[in-house]
């Protein structure tokens, strides 16, 4: 083989968004300085709003949205750390995706707030109660606050959700919102959730609504991680919201049975409606295929993305299938799948075809 | 004298003894106290404490307020570390032995990076601590360090000490490690470390890994044993080395006293529950020493264990042949439907 190509830079390769063939990192003289379309920005908010704005939600195809980046990974020194306790990440001006800071909490659960013309929509609380540690309120209402004086409103009623009520990884901070005006907190027990979503009658198979204004956020129920799992669909940016069922990690599988029929209901749901990502509640995995971080890492300088491709519950529910009724790890490349074993659980067993790295480990 | 270390491990250890001339010249200013010769041989073992709770960690690592490392002084010459769960969650456990004319200091922790964990700033103000109470200058004790077995979690911190003078270093291989101790008949081989008075005895008991020492204090008879068993998850990498290191260590104890046996670690709480892998925070530990009854039972659970897996004997948890870092933890949201 010849050792002595010299490498070439592909900006397609490298992320860099830039079409042509060339990289021009300080911009292309060539371009147009005033391309078509400039002056319709993505912008939702007018330049000279005279009131209330009223955004209409309906588009063709999914939101646009930016999450192309990696997250703030922690330290080496927990203790030292001085990154955001809770990092926030824009993804479009009615969306807005939030992680825990691992050294708060190692679990570092992402939460999610969505903006419909008549409120707001919390999902996930978080893995830490103490407002000190993790302000996960404070981040909340300075967003509303800003996003409300943008459009112009006096009032953002904010229901507050889980995609599971049990799961201490992310109702925690819950307690934070307790007494908050104009607020709806969903219940952390099964069968007041069922009543929160009416869904009393139709759990699992039925869906229930949470109109935010245009908005109409679709609550799935999906146990299979948990008892109580939902995941919610927003039709906005076509994104599914998974929690513990799917998510780049270590799926600790509650009920097999279930967990097939809830990824089965999740594809239905993919084949009937768009889905542009897959957003869970956490990354455990590493940009490495199919290898994962132990639990309670501080530090996790090699995370995948926490974004996952809609095609992914295609992998997921044929890998679920083959774990039903065993306890056994089974890794693949974006998750692995652990079914009635210790959470640390680790195996030999590695998919074939499938370029097994060990990435560095920093001490 | 020019020392490299093959010089060193042929040197009997009495030629290292600082001349009575050369101490005569000691600045009397700096010497508070005029030095006297310590006598580690009679009244023993020398009486210490050990604290009733050791730092250990905090529920959000990051607002973890705690010093980098605990210092706790056994006994004026016998010197415990323990680096914060929120620097390392290993949190291993260091020890720092002083003689009349060195210092031994044992393991050295799971961070490289003397900006990320002074453990050298802490190690020199333990060293000129004692000089100064004792009548010495702190640059004239050399330091040698060792540690237990060859895992990072204890000699990462090894790099902060490259540039110390008068400081031996244990190399990262087998071959340096029984030959910083020159040993020629590891395990069995019990050789004698002398630190002017105060005598290390140190033997092979390799099982969590072919390459560790366990460390007996003459003068405290503290028993160090290492990552081959301590309060917490005794991870056997290799059954048959291991057991016979604990027939060695029954024989030791059949033949000497022993005050505490000590590991690198504590994975365990109060009540015997599991810490798991990789936690930075355990509320409420158990004590970092083990008795010698509860080695002897240990020994007496490993005479019945034949097969992989957990066991606990009441005092540590055996981890036959399981990998790494598998714990007893169970799923909390697993449910029949």
């Amino acid at each position: 083989m010849n050792q002595t190509q010299t490498p070439v830079y592909n900006p397609a390769l490298s992320g860099n968004p830039s079409s042509s063939n060339r990289a021009y990192p300080n911009g292309n003289p060539a371009d147009p300085l005033n391309p078509v379309g400039a002056k319709n920005t993505d912008s939702v908010v007018p330049l000279h709003r005279t009131g209330e704005v009223t955004h209409d939600y309906r588009c063709d195809g999914p939101a646009p949205g930016t999450i192309g980046f990696r997250w703030i990974f922690g330290s080496i020194v927990a203790a030292k750390n001085t990154d955001p306790r809770v990092q926030v990440m824009q993804y479009n001006e009615d969306t807005y995706l939030m992680r825990e800071n691992i050294c708060v909490h190692w679990e570092g659960p992402f939460t999610y707030l969505l903006f419909g013309n008549k409120g707001a929509l919390l999902i996930d609380t978080g893995a830490t109660s103490n407002a000190e540690w993790y302000p996960l309120r404070k981040t909340v209402d300075g967003i509303i606050a800003r996003w409300a004086k943008a459009r112009g409103k006096t009032n953002v009623p904010l229901t507050v959700v889980m995609t599971s009520g049990e799961d201490a990884a992310q109702n925690q901070g819950l307690s934070q919102f307790v007494g908050r005006t104009h607020t709806r907190l969903a219940p952390k027990s099964l069968a007041e959730v069922k009543a929160f979503y009416k869904l009393e009658s139709a759990w699992p198979a039925g869906t229930g609504k949470i109109d935010l204004g245009d908005r109409v956020i679709e609550v799935i129920p999906t146990p299979g991680s948990h008892r109580d799992g939902v995941s919610f669909y927003d039709p906005y940016c076509d994104i599914l919201f998974t929690g513990d069922l799917i998510y780049p990690g270590k799926i600790q599988i509650g009920n097999d049975k279930d967990f097939v029929r809830s990824i089965e209901r999740l594809k239905a749901w993919r084949e009937s409606h768009p889905v542009k990502w897959i957003l869970g509640g956490h990354v455990e995995m590493q940009f490495l295929p199919g290898k994962a971080y132990p639990r309670f890492y501080a530090y996790k300088p090699y995370e995948r993305l926490l974004e996952m491709k809609p095609e992914l519950i295609d992998d997921v529910l044929a890998s679920a299938k083959l774990v039903v009724g065993k306890q056994m790890v089974l890794v693949r490349p974006d998750f692995q799948l652990l079914n009635g074993v210790s959470p640390d659980q680790k195996t030999l067993e590695f998919p074939a075809g499938v370029a097994n790295i060990n990435g560095p480990r920093a001490f | 004298m020019q020392l490299n270390r093959r010089a060193f491990v042929s040197l009997p250890v009495l030629s290292f003894i600082v001349p009575a001339a050369q101490a005569a010249f000691t600045d009397v200013a700096e010497a508070a106290v005029a030095p006297v010769t310590i006598d580690f041989k009679s009244r023993l073992p020398a009486a210490g404490t050990l604290p009733k709770r050791w730092i250990c960690g905090s529920e959000s690592a990051m607002d973890n307020t705690d010093p980098p490392t605990q210092v706790h002084w056994y006994n004026e010459h016998t010197v415990v570390l323990r680096q914060n769960k929120c620097y390392s969650y290993e949190a291993p456990f260091m020890m720092l032995y002083f003689g009349n004319e060195r210092v031994l200091m044992v393991d050295q922790g799971f961070n490289q990076l003397r900006t990320d964990w002074p453990l050298r700033d802490t190690v020199d103000a333990c060293i000129s601590e004692w000089a100064k109470k004792h009548g010495r200058k702190a640059e004239d004790l050399e330091l040698l360090l060792a540690f237990s077995h060859l895992h990072a979690d204890h000699y990462a911190a090894q790099n902060e000490f490259v540039d110390r003078p008068n400081t031996r270093i244990m190399g990262l291989t087998h071959e340096e490690m029984v030959g910083f101790w020159g040993m020629t008949h590891y395990p069995e081989q019990r050789v004698t470390l002398d630190l002017g008075g105060r005598e290390i005895w140190i033997w092979g008991s390799p099982g969590h890994v072919m390459s560790e020492f366990a460390y007996y204090d003459t003068y405290t008879q503290i028993l160090y044993t290492g990552d081959m068993f301590y309060r917490g998850r005794c991870y056997i990498s290799f059954w048959q080395p291991w057991f016979d290191s604990m027939t060695r260590l029954m024989k030791f104890l059949d033949e000497y006293p022993v005050t505490h046996v000590v590991g690198c670690h504590v994975e365990m709480g109060s009540r015997g529950e599991d810490y798991p892998y990789g936690v930075t925070w355990q509320p409420d530990e158990a004590p970092w020493q083990l008795t010698v009854a509860e080695l002897r039972h240990a020994y007496e659970v490993a005479k019945t264990i034949t097969q992989p897996g957990i066991y606990f004997t009441g005092g540590v948890y055996l981890c036959n042949q399981t990998r790494g870092t598998t714990t007893i933890d169970k799923n909390p949201y697993a449910y029949e439907s």
